[in-house]
């Protein structure tokens, strides 16, 4: 069962807010969710089968190439051309 | 069976411009779309553009490529540069991408007709495109009914003639479901044989670009054009499919492996012309075994945790900091 506690911490590193009186709601569901994970201990490991990379996939490496990339004013166009050339990001801790 | 082949035979022949057919097309989203609400955003300028060259192109005798010019729909996940694209979410509303997915890149090269980006669920998280912030997309074949999802507004294009395909993203089941839902055929490829560059992610390690057709023929088409390996895709492996080459050959010798636990509880309908598509099978010589897979059970838990660890960390970045547009904190 998850608990209260785990819940707040969540939501605060989430920047969620949640009310109290939803709180016992909350635990039920989240209890349910992880629960419906848990079936996945059921399924035995227990093979002569190695279930570890099946399709026989390798890594792709690519050279290490400079090459020519997108124009720094196209870049920002989304963000309102930004600021003085860079992202202007919000500020988004406290102190 | 091919429509593909078939409009470009009249394009050939002059019988029809390709113009005049992406004005039938457009002709059909105005008429349409208020009801269906299959696409979110009409190119029609872009469509009009591309088919003049196209037109030009026959008039000075040249080939046609094996998609040009002919009418198609790209989901709204799928970067075009300068076409907004919002994965149907507010929080990309007003994005304009500054590059093309590789897709796209190869569509366009081929001078396929792109008449606009269709309805999905938001950031293609769903199966009925009920979440998309542009409101649902209705089934052409039954409007009390929804076309599905993610990439409904995809496969209502195509049942609703409203495009002779449309290109979706299937993580889930997100092309096969709609597809299914409006009657067509829905391909998710094998991972690794079309580039995923350009699209907006979702679980990277099970998302997928494909087409939603009216046949398999035209499918095997677009998957064989859509194919090939792209540096700019670290999880591609693909070279050129030859799928459309191989379509008419003989099944006979071929094992095919029926999961019998994927019958139980399934509707009717569903059932009856899955065992009649064995028999299809079967009669043209193919060898059917029935057999058990345990652990089934446990495949929907493993793709959830899958599906879900990936999105966090995938959309991350829309949180309002420097990406996206950020929206008031809900309450829960």
């Amino acid at each position: 069962m998850i608990t209260r506690e785990e819940i707040l911490h969540i939501a605060k590193i989430a920047k969620l807010y949640v009310k109290d009186e939803e709180m016992d709601q909350l635990i039920q569901d989240m209890s349910k969710i992880i629960d419906y994970a848990d079936a996945i201990k059921a399924v035995s490991r227990d093979s002569d089968v190695d279930f570890d990379n099946i399709n026989n996939i390798a890594n792709a490496f690519n050279e290490d190439l400079v090459i020519p990339s997108y124009r720094r004013d196209e870049i920002l166009m989304n963000r309102e051309g930004g600021e003085n050339g860079y992202f202007l990001v919000r500020k988004s801790q406290r102190g | 069976m091919s429509k593909i082949k078939d409009l470009q035979r009249l394009l050939e022949t002059k019988e029809i411009s390709c113009v005049e057919l992406t004005e039938k097309y457009l002709d059909n989203i105005e008429r349409l779309n208020k009801t269906i609400n299959a696409y979110v955003r009409v190119t029609a300028e872009e469509a009009l553009e591309t088919a003049r060259k196209v037109d030009e192109r026959i008039a000075a005798g040249e080939k046609l490529m094996p998609l040009e010019g002919i009418p198609m729909s790209l989901k709204d996940n799928i970067s075009t540069k300068g076409i907004e694209t919002t994965c149907c979410s507010r929080m990309l509303q007003g994005y304009y991408p500054i590059y093309d997915a590789t897709v796209w890149e190869t569509l366009k090269k081929q001078n396929a007709i792109l008449l606009g980006k269709t309805n999905m669920d938001e950031f293609a998280m769903g199966s009925s495109c009920e979440t998309s912030i542009y409101g649902v997309t209705l089934n052409p074949n039954n409007t009390d009914h929804v076309a599905g999802g993610s990439s409904g507004g995809a496969a209502a294009s195509v049942a609703g003639n409203m495009a002779v395909f449309g290109i979706g993203s299937d993580t889930g089941g997100s092309i096969r479901q709609p597809a299914s839902f409006c009657g067509l055929v829905g391909l998710k490829p094998t991972y690794g044989t079309v580039s995923r560059y350009g699209l907006i992610a979702y679980a990277s390690s099970l998302d997928q670009i494909g087409p939603i057709t009216g046949s398999v023929e035209d499918a095997a088409i677009i998957y064989d054009c859509l194919s090939s390996y792209d540096p700019k895709d670290s999880t591609s492996v693909g070279s050129r499919t030859t799928t459309h080459d191989k379509l008419n050959n003989s099944v006979k010798g071929m094992k095919i492996g029926i999961i019998d636990e994927f019958f139980d509880g399934i509707n009717r309908d569903v059932k009856s012309s899955l065992e009649e598509a064995i028999k299809v099978y079967e009669d043209a010589g193919a060898q059917i075994l029935h057999f058990k897979m345990p652990g089934l059970n446990a495949v929907l838990p493993v793709y959830f945790i899958i599906a879900c660890a990936e999105a966090s960390s995938n959309l991350g970045r829309y949180d309002g900091i420097d990406t996206a547009i950020r929206q008031i904190p809900t309450r829960i």
